[in-house]
Order: C-alpha cells, then sequence, then structure tokens
C-alpha cells in the first residue's frame, strides 16, 4: 500500500495538542467545531487522530512560505 | 423626518402552526364564499369583509382603525369540515407513517436506538450538518422492525400516492387459497404429486381440516397459511390496501408523544405532527390579494380570492351533505375536492394533479406560485426590485472623454435628480437651479420643505419657490458636469461591470463613454444599451467616488493587471509612432501632443539635412511617461523595450506595452504612480496614438490581401502537392499498406495524416502569402502589433482557408458514405472532405463555401450553449460563495462563523496588491527606503517619527516624564 502521507504533495498533517489547540481556540475566538472539518479515513492524516482531534497542516506556499491551517477530525 | 435605525435580527424559529394560534389570530370566521353584495359592500362573514383589512381609499378598518396603505390586513379563518392535508408537508407525513406503530403511534425504536438518534442529531446539531440526514436515517432504522417493539402491533407497509393519497398495504390470504393449493398439489409438469393425507401429515393439520381447505370451506389460519405455503412453496396472500383519511392520519400522529418525536428532530412545542393535518384554513387579508376594479366598473377578483371561493364552497356541500346523512361514496368524493381545492390553493404546480384554471383556461397562481422562481417573491421582489434614479440607453464611442467620464445625454440629465440639502453656503446656487425650473439645464424638479411637503417645480411657479428656498430644504436638482453617476452594462458577470463615472452633460439621446472602458464592461457600439444610476446620498456618492470610479478598477481582481488600456486603432497608431521610430517637424510634434497635458515640445531629437529640427516617435512617446519611469522587458514584436528616466530608449509600443490585459507600462505606472497617474497615462496614450493614426493614415482594402500571380502560383501548387500526397495516402490505405500508429486504428491514423498534411499546405501557404506582403500592410501592422487580427486571419484572407472541421474531424456527416451527392461514396480526398483550397479573397466555390458554413455554424451553437451553462454555474457559485466574508482579523467566514480559510486566500493579500511576475517582485527594503526619504525633510524628523527619539508631548502627566531624564517637575502652583 502507498502511504500518501509521505507523497511530497501531501502537506504535513499532525495532530495539534490540547494547550496549543486551546490558545488556536482563543486566537480565532470560536469554538472547535467552528474550524474546517477534515474525515477520520482521510488517508494523509496520522494513524492514531481520533474524531474530536485538531489537525495541523502546514502547507508550502508561494505567496506565504507557509500557510497553516487547522482542522478539525470528524467521523 | 424620522430616521428609522435598522433592528438586528437574533432568531428566526420555524414550526407548525395550532389550529388554535389560526383561530385566535383570526378576525373572522369566513362563512360565505360571496364577495360583494349588490350594493358592491363587502358581505359581513364573507372574504372581502372589511375586518380583513382596507384595499379601498378612504375607509377606515374596523379591526385596527387605519386607512388603506397603512393596514396591513388581517387573517381570517374558514373552519374545515373535514381534515385535509396540507401538501408541503406529504413527504414528513409519510415518514411519520412509516415510522410510528400503528396502533400505539410510538416511534418503532428501542430504547437504545433512540438514544443513538439522540446523540446524533446533537452531533449533527454541533457541527452543522443537516439534521433531516438523521431524520431520515431514523426512519429507514425504524421500517426495518416488522412490529412495534412497545406493542407488538405488526407493521404494515404505507404507500403513498401523489400528492395526498395514503394507504396501508396489508398481505392477506388470497380468496383463490383453495384453487392455488390445489394447483400445486397437482404438481407441476416435473412435480411430485400430493395427497391430501401428506399434506395434512407435514402441516400438522388435521386431515378433515386440510379436506375442508381444500373444498373452499374453511379460511385457514395465519399459522396454517405459513404451514401450507412453506410445505407446498406457493404464495397464499394477496395485497390488500386501505386508504388512510386525513381523519385517521390525524388521530395517528395526535397519539405520538413528544418524547419521540424529539429523537427525530422535532421540536414538539412548536410543531406537532399532527398539526400537518389541516382543520382551520386561515384566510389570508384581503391586502395580499386585492381585487381590481376595471374600466367598466366590474369588479375582477385576485386568483387567491377565486379559490378561496371554491374552497368555502365546496366546504359547505360537505356539511350539507354530511348533515342530510349522504352515502359515504358521496362524502368521500366531497372530501377529495375539497382536499383537491386546499392543495392548489397552496401549490397549483403539483405534478399528477391537474392544475386549477382560471375560466379563460390561465392556472391560476396560488401561494407557492407567488414564491418560486425568478419572478417569484424572492428573486423577483426581494432579491432584486425596480429602482428610480436609472436611466437606460443606447451607447457610443467619444474618445475626448476621460476613461472616468460618461456622456449623459441633456434630456437624461433633466430626468434624473440628484438631492442636494440647503445650507446657508450652497443657498444662492440651489436657488438658481430652481429658477431654471425644470426645463432649463441645470434646473430642478422637485423642492422638500423642511416640514416634509414635496413641491413640484414647475415652470410658472419656479421664480417665485426659489426665492422661498431656504437652508434646511431640499432640492432636487438635475445632473450637471462632475456629479458622480454609477453606470452597468449587463451581465454584470465581474465587479468592473459595475463603475463610477463622472458626468459629462451633451447634446442628443445616446451615453458617451471612452473607448478604452470597453474591455471591463465588454462593450461594444453595435446596438449595446448601458444602464446609469444616480446616487441620493453624500454617503454613497462619497462611497462611488473612492471605490468605484473607472480609475480605481484599472486593475483586475482577476488576474492583478490592468484591464484597461489601449485597445485597437490605439495599439496600431502607438505601433507606427514608434516602430520605424519616424520624425516629426515642430508642427506635426505638437499636433500629435496636441491632446494632451504637453503644451511644450522638450529639446529636439535632432537636425535634418536642411537644418530644420526633427522629434523622432519614441521622443514624442516619452513625453507621456513619468519621468524616473525605469523598465526593460521584452515587448510585443520581440524586441527589447528599454525605458530609461522615462524616455523610451528603444523598442516598439504595441499591445503588451500599453494594451489591456497587462500591458506592462500601464500596468507598471498603476502600481508605482497610483490611479489617478495611470488614468491620465491611458487617457494622453489613447490621444496620442489617435492623432498618430491619423497623422500616417490607415486603412484596409482587398488590395491588400490580393497577392502577386506568380505566388498564387506557387499556393496552387503547394496545395496541388498536398492533394498528390492525400491521394498516396488513401492509396496506401486502400492497398493496406499504410502502418497505423500507436493506439490507433488503421482509419485514425489515415485521418491524422490527411489532416497533418492539408494543415501543414495551409500554413506553407500562409507563409508563401506573407513573404508578399510589406512590414506597413495595414493588415500585418494590426496583427503584429495585436491591435486586431493574427496571422492566421491573414493566412486565410490571401493564402488558403483550409480544411474545415466538426467536432474536430474533417466533415464527416451527410450522405450515406459521403458528404454531399456531388462526391462518388467512400470519397476519402481532401476536397470532399471540407478542405477549402481557396483564400476568402479568391472566394470559395458553392462546395466550399457549403462546408465552411458547417463549420461556421458549430461555431455558434458552441457559443450559445457555452453562455447559457456557464451562467447558471456562476449563478450557483455566486449563491454558494455569497456568504463569506474576509473578517478584520483576516479569517474568512461564514454566517455561522465557521473558519474557510484563515487567512485570507491563506496569504492575506489581494491579488491587486501584489505586484505581478516573479521577475518584478517587491522590494520592500527598497520601498520603504524611499518613503522614508520622502517623508521627512531631516534626519532629525526621521529619528524622531521612528521612534528614536521622542520630543516632549504634553500630553499627559506621567507619559513625559520618563522622557525628561532626572528632570524635575515643576508646577506653576
Amino acid at each position: 500500500m502507498v502511504d500518501v502521507s509521505q507523497h511530497e504533495l501531501v502537506p504535513e498533517h499532525t495532530i495539534l495538542e490540547e494547550e496549543v489547540l486551546e490558545e488556536v481556540l482563543t486566537e480565532y475566538d470560536i469554538d472547535r467545531t467552528d474550524l474546517p472539518k477534515i474525515k477520520r479515513t482521510d488517508p494523509a492524516i496520522p494513524d492514531d487522530a481520533e474524531t474530536g482531534d485538531v489537525i495541523k497542516i502546514v502547507r508550502n506556499s508561494r505567496t506565504t512560505d507557509q500557510a497553516v491551517v487547522y482542522r478539525l477530525v470528524v467521523e | 423626518m424620522s430616521i428609522q435605525t435598522p433592528k438586528e435580527i437574533d432568531e428566526i424559529e420555524f414550526g407548525l402552526m395550532d389550529p388554535e394560534t389560526y383561530r385566535d389570530l383570526s378576525v373572522t370566521k369566513v362563512i360565505t364564499a360571496d364577495t360583494y353584495d349588490d350594493d358592491g359592500f363587502p358581505i359581513d362573514m364573507g372574504l372581502m369583509d372589511t375586518r380583513l383589512g382596507v384595499i379601498d381609499p378612504g375607509l377606515e378598518c374596523p379591526t385596527c382603525g387605519q386607512h388603506s396603505g397603512s393596514c396591513p390586513g388581517h387573517f381570517g379563518h374558514i373552519e374545515l369540515a373535514a381534515p385535509v392535508i396540507h401538501v408541503g408537508f406529504t413527504k414528513l407525513i409519510r415518514r411519520l407513517l412509516r415510522g410510528t406503530c400503528r396502533e400505539c403511534s410510538r416511534l418503532l425504536l428501542t430504547e437504545d436506538e433512540k438514544q443513538e438518534f439522540r446523540d446524533r442529531l446533537s452531533e449533527a446539531h454541533r457541527l452543522g450538518r443537516d439534521p433531516q440526514d438523521v431524520l431520515k436515517a431514523a426512519i429507514r432504522q425504524a421500517r426495518k422492525k416488522d412490529r412495534c417493539p412497545h406493542c407488538g402491533e405488526v407493521q404494515y407497509d404505507i404507500e403513498h400516492e401523489k400528492p395526498t393519497t395514503y394507504y396501508e398495504v396489508q398481505q392477506v390470504l388470497t380468496s383463490e387459497y383453495s384453487q392455488r393449493i390445489a394447483a400445486a398439489m397437482q404438481g407441476g409438469e416435473d412435480g411430485e404429486r400430493t395427497t391430501p393425507d401428506e399434506l395434512a401429515e407435514e402441516t400438522d393439520i388435521d386431515i378433515s381440516r386440510v379436506n375442508e381447505i381444500l373444498s373452499g370451506s374453511f379460511r385457514p389460519r395465519e399459522s396454517q397459511r405459513a404451514a401450507i405455503e412453506s410445505t407446498l412453496d406457493i404464495d397464499l396472500t394477496e395485497e390488500d390496501t386501505n386508504k388512510l383519511m386525513p381523519s385517521d392520519i390525524r388521530d395517528w400522529f395526535e397519539a405520538i408523544p413528544d418524547e419521540d418525536i424529539e429523537v427525530l428532530g422535532i421540536n414538539s412545542e412548536r410543531s406537532r405532527p399532527e398539526w400537518m393535518i389541516l382543520t382551520v384554513l386561515p384566510v389570508p387579508p384581503v391586502t395580499t390579494r386585492p381585487s381590481i376594479t376595471l374600466d367598466n366598473g366590474q369588479r375582477s377578483e385576485d386568483d387567491l380570492t377565486h379559490k378561496l371561493v371554491d374552497i368555502i364552497r365546496i366546504n359547505q356541500r360537505f356539511m350539507e351533505n354530511r348533515e342530510a346523512g349522504a352515502p359515504q361514496l358521496i362524502i368521500e368524493d366531497l372530501w377529495e375536492l375539497l382536499q383537491y381545492h386546499v392543495t392548489t390553493f397552496m401549490d397549483n404546480e403539483i405534478s399528477g394533479t391537474p392544475p386549477a384554471r382560471h375560466r379563460s383556461g390561465r392556472p391560476l397562481k396560488t401561494l407557492s406560485q407567488r414564491l418560486k422562481g425568478k419572478e417569484g417573491r424572492f428573486r423577483g421582489s426581494l432579491s432584486g426590485k425596480r429602482v428610480n434614479f436609472s436611466a437606460r440607453t443606447v451607447i457610443s464611442p467619444d474618445p475626448t472623454l476621460s476613461l472616468n467620464e460618461v456622456g449623459v445625454p441633456d434630456r437624461v440629465a433633466k430626468e434624473m435628480t440628484q438631492t442636494m440639502n440647503v445650507t446657508e453656503r450652497n443657498l444662492e446656487e440651489a436657488r438658481r437651479y430652481v429658477s431654471n425650473g425644470p426645463e432649463g439645464h441645470p434646473g430642478a424638479n422637485y423642492v422638500r420643505r423642511p416640514d416634509g411637503r414635496r413641491l413640484k417645480v414647475t415652470e410658472k411657479n419656479c421664480e417665485q419657490l426659489a426665492e422661498k428656498v431656504e437652508a434646511g430644504w431640499e432640492v432636487n436638482r438635475h445632473l450637471v458636469d462632475g456629479d458622480i453617476v454609477i453606470f452597468n452594462r449587463q451581465p454584470s458577470l465581474h465587479r468592473m461591470s459595475i463603475m463610477a463615472h463622472e458626468v459629462v452633460v451633451m447634446p442628443y439621446k445616446t451615453f458617451r463613454l471612452n473607448t478604452v472602458v470597453c474591455p471591463p464592461y465588454n462593450a461594444d457600439f453595435d446596438g449595446d444599451e448601458m444602464n446609469m444610476h444616480a446616487l441620493q446620498n453624500e454617503e454613497a456618492r462619497a462611497e462611488a467616488r473612492v471605490l468605484m470610479r473607472v480609475q480605481e478598477q484599472i486593475l483586475s481582481p482577476r488576474f492583478g493587471e490592468n484591464i484597461i488600456g489601449a485597445i485597437q486603432d490605439h495599439i496600431s497608431g502607438t505601433y507606427l509612432l514608434t516602430h520605424d521610430n519616424p520624425r516629426f517637424n515642430e508642427t506635426q510634434a505638437l499636433d500629435l501632443l496636441r491632446a494632451t497635458r504637453i503644451d511644450e515640445l522638450p529639446e529636439p531629437s535632432g537636425v535634418d539635412d536642411e537644418g530644420d529640427p526633427f522629434w523622432t516617435g519614441h521622443d514624442v512617446f516619452s513625453e507621456l511617461l513619468p519621468d524616473d519611469l525605469n523598465l526593460e522587458f521584452t515587448g510585443t514584436v520581440g524586441d527589447d523595450v528599454i525605458i530609461e528616466d522615462g524616455q523610451l530608449v528603444e523598442g516598439t509600443i504595441a499591445e503588451d506595452e500599453v494594451g489591456e490585459f497587462g500591458g506592462e507600462i500601464v500596468d507598471r505606472i498603476t502600481k508605482a504612480y497610483g490611479n489617478t497617474r495611470s488614468r491620465i497615462f491611458i487617457n494622453e496614450v489613447s490621444t496620442l496614438a489617435m492623432r498618430a493614426i491619423m497623422h500616417f493614415g490607415f486603412s484596409i482594402g482587398i488590395d491588400d490581401e490580393t497577392i502577386p500571380e506568380e505566388a498564387q502560383a506557387r499556393i496552387d501548387e503547394t496545395i496541388e502537392d498536398a492533394n498528390d500526397r492525400v491521394e498516396e495516402l488513401i492509396e496506401a490505405y486502400e492497398r493496406g499498406e499504410l502502418e497505423s500508429l500507436p493506439g490507433r486504428t488503421l482509419d485514425e491514423t489515415l485521418e491524422m495524416k490527411i489532416m497533418q498534411t492539408l494543415s501543414r499546405a495551409r500554413d506553407n501557404a500562409g507563409n508563401i502569402a506573407d513573404e508578399n506582403f510589406t512590414d506597413d500592410n495595414p493588415a500585418v501592422v494590426m496583427a503584429s502589433s495585436g491591435a486586431r487580427g493574427s496571422m492566421l486571419n491573414l493566412t486565410q484572407m490571401a493564402g488558403c482557408v483550409g480544411q474545415q472541421a466538426v467536432r474536430g474531424e474533417r466533415i464527416n456527416r451527410g450522405y450515406e458514405d459521403r458528404t454531399l451527392s456531388h462526391y462518388e461514396p467512400n470519397d476519402l480526398s481532401a476536397e470532399a472532405h471540407g478542405f477549402v483550397e481557396n483564400s476568402y479573397t479568391s472566394g470559395l466555390t458553392p462546395r466550399e463555401f457549403f462546408f465552411h458554413a458547417m463549420g461556421g455554424r458549430e461555431g455558434l451553437v458552441d457559443t450559445a450553449v457555452r453562455t447559457s451553462k456557464s451562467g447558471y454555474l456562476q449563478r450557483r457559485l455566486i449563491n454558494a460563495l455569497s456568504e463569506l466574508e474576509t473578517q478584520y482579523d483576516g479569517t474568512v467566514r461564514d454566517t455561522s462563523d465557521t473558519i474557510v480559510q484563515f487567512e485570507f486566500g491563506e496569504d492575506g493579500t489581494s491579488p491587486v496588491k501584489v505586484s505581478s511576475g516573479e521577475e518584478n517582485a517587491i522590494d520592500v527594503g527598497e520601498i520603504a527606503g524611499r518613503v522614508l526619504d520622502s517623508e521627512f525633510a531631516s534626519e532629525e524628523e526621521r529619528r524622531e517619527f521612528l521612534g528614536e527619539r521622542r520630543e516632549v508631548t504634553n500630553l499627559s502627566e506621567h507619559a513625559d516624564d520618563r522622557l525628561v531624564e532626572g528632570a524635575e517637575v515643576t508646577s506653576d502652583d
């Protein structure tokens, strides 16, 4: 099986620590359900990600060096 | 004048309405189907009862005491003789029937399952998902149950016959059970025979019973039936459908417990399911269904009133018949009729039901039709409305206008007004407008006194009125030069389709606009019309001026480069001016620059043989450039364009330099010197170009595309060659010697090779034609400068039109095995499949012309289909994205505050504000240095601003203390 998370076009997906998450949520003044969603079955997310976790995705960007996106894992 | 402040809506809740609420809401019960009596007065408790609101002017509403116009109208009600189903809820009714028990009405789910769906519901609520999906899943789960988990009752299938009939389908013993058993016992052709004894033994039924069953005198019980069925492998049942009357359904729904409803995501307090079955019908106020008095004095009623009349009539007949004890059949017929009328009252476009019609045969426009679709209440009356202060007329070009301006016909300027608030300072001016009256040009049409009265300015009263005008009045004055208006051309596909222009009042009847704003509007002058809107308050005018003016829209947000620039003849003009760098004497040079700001020529570029000074095209063009502009890039024609210190040193100015859609110089000037400088530049380039093209003269005719006979002979030869090669290919193919290309069949290979050969032939013909065109040939000038047309167009005009194609292939349609009856069947030659050997100048043969028309038709059809498809696609995209908004913290969120992007576009930048192309990336350090240098007069000031040294400000007692090191603060007292 191909592990897509190793593919060069797939950006880095990491599970966000609870404390860091709190900071993010306060920064944007939102609940975690206001985040964009990602499926639990998405092959790009780490295997130990559970529903309710928040994934941090760091993409390379042409205009800003890095673009960071947070996504809530849903079933 | 009271100013209404907008109220914020916290929440909207949707639910069903309790019949009791309908009754409470109602001001009267409506019992008579008649509207007016013989004297023309509304009948009490009729459909036009005055208590339902007044529409005739002068009458007072007995309910609210207001007059027509301010009385909002009041609901009445009809007590329905029998319950009927509300068409809007047929799907939910079906779901509830299927998901609840026919006996105890409870949801067919166990406690655990209910809990699961409750959880899923709160999850859906939390994640903003559709709760409807949970309801569907719950019903699907409930339908799987054969028996009620609460009372054990067997459940039957519910069938729904559209629109409003429900059946319960039961499996019952067929009446032919004895025959079927007998037939099965005989066995089929190869089957074994079964004797009654064997049957009795295997099914455990007494032999005498078996005989009784076989004779048809005893109906087998449920268990016996099952035993016989399994033994003989037959089906003894038939479907029995049992119609559920609305009253049955209502009883069924009434018994559903609140707790079970909540599992389905329905708020039981707000919406009880039995309310989906109507027992009371609200009668909308007369204000929603006004009657119209025709010229002959006859009243014509609204469609809704007609429908209500039908409902009341049937309702009364129903009651009378029931009281008289009419047979069940008649009652049911009337019930169905009542249902039909109530259904069509709400929606008259239900599939499977004939629409209710007007006497003339026109289908009635009932409630749903008023709301739905493009002309409905939402899209037609709320999202879009007709507006005042707007004008529409044909557009025509005027190159003397600035691109910021629009020429407005005087008759439009006199009709459309601007509101002017009179103060002490503009009192004189306001009086002058009023005294000019409505006919004189900068006049006024209306004035408004401080008490709110509006007075019309007429020719007769204008002089007197002018003297009465005081500060505090409002004057609706005519449009004058310099006013800002909004200008628009449909389809409004991007934001540049609506821009603000400054008014220039002009004679005649068309709107005039500068040709350089044609690209953003996608306008031409073949009869296009455009709309203009006059702005009515200072806020709107200021906003339009700052944000919407044409010069603010020079850069397109689509690709971040200029969308406004020189077009067509402007480009030919600059090309002629700069390509061969011609020389001009003083008179000529001044003439070229006469419409620009330049009124003094620079130092002459040189002195000619006669000793007269001359100016080159480059130098004349350079006069328009900012003095410190430096630019170097590869231009349209392929040469290098070099601009040093605002001086065009080298290169041709054409499309890629000053054109629309990313002309390099325009783009740079806009970004580095601002919109105003850019507007001036574009205006001046276009006027200079017009002068230049007029200086040289520019025209095109048949002769410009005609080539010498010798060249024509060579072209004919090339095409003859190609034809021969095609013949060879066909022969090779027929002999079976053609080798197929990888992945293609032999036929495809042949087609491809023929197409290749022929397109090469056309290119060759084009090249030969090309050789015979000089560089000053106007068609060549236009093609190479990018003003209009391409080298392909030239090839087709002078060389050879080439292969015509339909769906990307040679033309293959028409008759059986041939395209036209002029050819032999299965003729594969170039000629027989739409190769046009001739050029447009030499003329096409009839057959060529026909093939050409086929290819041309496809193009037309394609564009027609594409526009409608992309229009719908765009509408859907706009609807999906319209609620997304960039917040002040840089995130993009929807209306429920869910984040869509954490940073607008992932980089938080606007494409308009970013430099285009990698090579001229912005050097932030250099810009900062430049800004600082120009901003501060001295090094000291600069240090102070940057916070390296601060002056004592005296702003507050303590803030300065820290600055004054060790200073003793002494106070005066």
